[in-house]
């Protein structure tokens, strides 16, 4: 009990100071006063009673100060003095301050950012119950080596017969038309990926709705269970988070679903670097959902079916992949026409199932840990920067640390001083590199291109992420302030009391390992300035260089009919009944249907037989294609060179022809008229077609395309019920759409129109990647140049501040400041000038390599390499003439005497 | 007038002389230096300051409590008292000190 009051009181005398220095005052008054009574009842005069007393009881000033060191105020006291102290200084050199919180937090922010994406590659498990128990399942050919999805029978064996797991389920990919009755704008109706699964797949993920329920046991009937569950993205954007969802209805491919349930937040499915799908239906309604696809339910030795199960209590996934490699040989027994030579391969779960012949995950755990070997080496150096930066304050500082030491001060609390100081420094750091965190969803949604659907790495900042942060902070700022702070503080008192300048900080090797750090971190700030500068002028190049077509005012929008249950006459006539709506619209000056058009995310070649062909063992020849209706050419803006569009006349039944691009005919009859020239579709035995027309060339999928060719069907001829409708407009074509919208709602209102889209914002997104690397080379060559500048400060600095008591006797015997200045900044300039002819080798180096990536420009182009190293040369100098200027300012006389 | 002790000799055993003289009744900080004088008849003169840290130091660990009361001249003075934790303190205290005196004792003994 006692025990407790005695913390009771020590808890009240911390946390409220102010009373417990009063009743420490008030008890010491008291104690005197009786005192000098008690020495007047004795028989004192009053006056030297009361001295008496105050001599006997002793110094007050002690007595209150083991008072407060015993009950930790003083503690508090000194820790508001070095905060005190600390913003002091920061407030007296806020260059430095901020130079120091610039590149610490942008250092711990990359980090950061890094970790982000490392942490949702690697890291983040699919919010599944268990999800170390999940396993994807393929077929491997034995002979070929060839990995496989699964077919439904086989699936269904492993599923119930092989014992090998606990739960087996099944996934596949489809597009689906998505109309919401009721819903309005262009969320109503869209194109969006989602999924057929069987129906134990969220039970197999151990998952709980978001609201409603999952499928059931009963949904595995083919055909009669029109239920569907949407993501929980889904239920907030296109159904405003309605709590009221489920037995809602929507119509998926034309045909009605009742919405069951929503999943849970944060699941995107199961496909890492995949779509992330909106809806699941069980794969039993594949007849409606994707007609045509009759295979679905049956087939052996392969299939499109994406199969995962959960492991066995108790079993690893070595006793899994041995059970299911018995059960694949029993099938390969019982089947040996389909699965004779397959065997059963495991694919643990990471955070998703990928394709292991897409993405190997060796890979993305290497690519990964460079990514974050190397963020870590930028947070070293800059710790090491920052720690110099310290060292160089400190030796300047290394009088008064002297004589604090000599007076008496502990090691101890000069240290935590010393530490309090960085951590001061270091949190404005910290705070900007939260900032930079909450930035890494605006980083994603830049990196990742845009597509016809979402996808993702699905970045964020978890509590794993920000640990991870916290702890790198935390170590920077110990790194940056006790290194320095233990050295500072090993001085030797006695000389250093006497001389302010001894070389006890710059011994021979630090000081060349920092020299060496500088050099280094300029020449790699110029490498990656230019590689930067590069990009971007060739994104400027880009923007400016021949299409081959016209994208300005032109909108495109796509649709799919196939997906709405069209057959070919249905779909025929669906594209004549657009094209001569919209060629009748106010403003409309071409329009045609393509797929695909230029800078589509999707691409599409067919097989040519040629016969002559040369180099080609079979005589054919593999080139883009894309099936265009008529009008489509003029749609795009091409330029017809020979020959003739397509015409209506074109048809089914009238002769096979096509339209090349320039180099097509080049490439295939060098040196002959292509008009009139036949090939042959499919092989040798294919239907004879015939060139009727030249455009040309266009670029289609990356603006840098060497021009390989390009060759157009008519549609009549080639039906694909998949059509981006190409017009050109002679107002505003981002308002276009909407009245193309229209039309395609007039003609069928549950028809969804995605993809709507201006050509010339398709072709800014083609470029996403190179702006991309423009934008990560650039960020880095920049926070490259700030670390390196900051070195040079540093090492400048710290030259000054040793140099001191030589300066002041240069500047006593008349030396020039000018002089002073050349001669402080001299070793500065040395190393920055070594750094830049270093780095400007490397960047030769590296843009010749990367030359293949830039559009219209030379890899040693002029600008930049005039450009980047006279910016550097202007930062180098800045970076050494600001603390070189100390030096000229110093007093002569006080230089002298710090000694 | 005999000698005093220096106050260097009380630093190790001032706890023990506060707790024995806070078990013959509350006292303020005054009344405690002044009850180890009278209690040594003279000779230990418990350098008045330095009680003070030791009250609080016996105070936090819980060996004795305080309050604010009246004195008899109607001033208010904190008052201490000893808790039960701090007469079990005391009795071992005591305990180690008898003994240590007893082992002084008997080697300064042989030693003479």
């Amino acid at each position: 009990m006692s025990r407790v009051q005695g913390l009771i009181a020590r808890l009240r005398a911390v946390l409220r100071p102010s009373d417990a220095e009063g009743r420490m005052e008030e008890e010491f008054s008291f104690h005197l006063e009786m005192e000098q009574a008690r020495l007047v009842r004795e028989g004192l005069p009053p006056e030297i009673a009361r001295r008496q007393a105050q001599l006997t009881f002793g110094g007050l000033d002690a007595h209150r100060e083991t008072m407060r060191d015993e009950r930790g105020a003083r503690w508090l006291d000194d820790l508001g003095a070095d905060l005190r102290y600390a913003l002091r200084a920061m407030r007296r050199s806020p260059g430095y301050a901020l130079a120091v919180a610039l590149t610490l937090g942008v250092g711990i922010g990359v980090n950061g950012i890094v970790v982000g994406y490392v942490n949702a590659l690697l890291f983040r498990p699919i919010p599944a119950r268990a999800p170390e128990q999940l396993v994807a399942l393929f077929q491997r050919d034995t002979r070929t080596g060839r990995i496989g999805e699964i077919g439904y029978e086989d699936y269904l064996d492993y599923r119930e017969r092989s014992g090998a797991f606990a739960g087996l389920a099944g996934m596949s990919g489809v597009p689906l038309n998505v109309a919401i009755p009721g819903a309005s704008g262009s969320l109503a109706g869209d194109m969006v990926w989602g999924e057929m699964v069987t129906e134990n797949y969220f039970t197999v993920l151990g998952m709980a709705p978001a609201a409603g329920r999952f499928f059931q046991g009963a949904d595995a009937h083919q055909g009669a269970n029109p239920f569907v569950v949407v993501s929980y993205d889904c239920w907030r954007r296109r159904f405003q988070a309605d709590r009221n969802i489920v037995g809602r209805v929507v119509r998926l491919n034309g045909t009605e679903f009742t919405i069951t349930g929503v999943a849970p937040r944060g699941f995107r499915g199961l496909r890492m670097f995949g779509f992330w799908p909106e809806m699941w239906v069980p794969i039993g309604m594949h007849a409606v959902i994707e007609p045509g696809s009759a295979g679905k339910l049956e087939g052996r030795g392969g299939g499109d079916l994406m199969v995962f199960g959960r492991m066995k209590p108790g079993a690893d996934r070595a006793k899994t992949r041995a059970a299911a490699e018995v059960f694949a040989r029993q099938l390969a027994g019982s089947y040996p026409a389909t699965n004779a030579d397959l065997t059963a391969m495991l694919v643990p779960a990471g955070v998703g199932f990928d394709h292991p012949a897409y993405v190997k995950p060796s890979v993305l755990v290497l690519s990964s840990a460079l990514g974050l070997f190397g963020s870590l080496v930028i947070l070293a150096i800059i710790c090491a920067n920052l720690a110099n930066l310290q060292l160089a304050r400190a030796a300047a500082r290394a009088r008064e640390t002297a004589i604090r030491l000599s007076l008496g001060c502990s090691r101890a609390r000069l240290i935590r001083q010393l530490l309090v100081e960085s951590s001061v420094l270091a949190l404005p750091g910290c705070a900007i590199a939260l900032a930079l965190l909450q930035a890494n969803r605006v980083t994603e949604r830049y990196l990742v291109p845009k597509l016809q659907f979402e996808v993702g790495l699905a970045t964020s900042t978890d509590a794993r992420v920000l640990l991870f942060t916290v702890v790198v902070a935390v170590l920077a700022v110990g790194l940056f302030g006790l290194v320095p702070a233990l050295r500072a503080s090993r001085v030797n008192v006695v000389p250093l009391a006497a001389s302010a300048e001894t070389a006890w900080w710059s011994g021979g090797r630090p000081t060349r390992l920092r020299r060496s750090l500088v050099v280094t971190q300029l020449a790699l700030s110029v490498v990656l300035l230019v590689g930067g500068m590069l990009f971007v002028r060739s994104l400027v190049a880009a923007r400016a260089m021949d299409l081959g077509f016209d994208a300005r005012d032109r909108a495109l929008v796509s649709f799919n009919v196939g997906l709405q249950g069209y057959d070919e006459r249905r779909g025929q006539a669906f594209y004549d009944a657009v094209l001569a709506r919209v060629r009748a619209l106010p403003g409309i000056a071409a329009a045609g249907l393509a797929r695909p058009v230029p800078f589509d995310s999707y691409g599409q070649t067919t097989a040519w037989y040629i016969g002559d062909l040369a180099n080609s063992r079979d005589g054919t020849a593999r080139i883009n294609t894309s099936v265009t209706s008529d009008g489509f050419i003029a749609a795009l803006g091409l330029r017809l060179a020979d020959g003739r569009d397509f015409t209506p006349g074109d048809s089914a039944n009238a002769p096979l022809v096509m339209i090349v691009g320039r180099s097509v005919a080049t490439r295939l009859w060098p040196g002959r008229i292509p008009l009139g020239q036949q090939v042959r579709y499919a092989g040798a035995e294919g239907p004879q077609v015939t060139v009727v027309g030249v455009v040309d060339d266009a670029k289609f999928a990356v603006i840098g395309d060497a021009p390989g060719g390009h060759l157009y069907l008519p549609v009549r001829q080639h039906y694909r019920d998949w059509q981006t409708l190409v017009v050109h407009t002679r107002g505003d074509p981002a308002a276009m759409l909407l009245r193309l919208e229209g039309v395609l709602a007039s003609l069928d209102p549950a028809l969804p129109a995605f993809g709507k889209t201006t050509l010339e914002e398709a072709v800014a997104n083609g470029l996403s990647t190179s702006r991309t690397a423009a934008t990560i080379a650039g960020f880095f060559g920049v926070l490259a140049l700030l670390i390196a500048s900051v070195g040079l400060y540093a090492l400048v600095a710290g030259a000054v501040a040793e140099r001191t008591r030589e300066i002041g006797v240069r500047l006593a015997l008349g030396c020039t400041p000018v002089g002073v200045l050349r001669l402080m900044m001299g070793e500065g300039a040395r190393l920055g000038v070594i750094g830049l002819g270093i780095g400007l080798v490397g960047a030769f180096g590296v843009a010749r390599a990367m030359g293949g990536l830039l559009y219209g420009l030379s890899p040693s182009d002029p600008v930049t390499f005039v450009l980047v190293p006279l910016t550097l040369g202007v930062v180098v100098l800045f970076a050494t003439y600001v603390p070189a200027r100390r030096a000229v300012r110093l007093d002569p006389v006080a230089a002298l005497r710090s000694e | 007038m005999p000698r005093s002790a220096k106050p260097d000799a009380l630093r190790g055993s001032i706890d023990l002389l506060i707790l024995t003289a806070l078990s013959l009744g509350s006292a303020h900080g005054w009344g405690i230096g002044l009850r180890i004088q009278e209690l040594s008849r003279g000779r230990l003169d418990a350098n008045q300051g330095s009680l003070y840290p030791a009250l609080q130091r016996l105070e936090h660990r819980g060996d004795i409590e305080s309050e604010w009361q009246s004195t008899e001249n109607n001033r208010q003075a904190r008052y201490y008292t000893i808790t039960r934790q701090g007469r079990r303190a005391l009795g071992e205290e005591v305990d180690r000190w008898k003994r240590f005196a007893a082992a002084i004792s008997l080697v300064l003994e042989h030693g003479s």
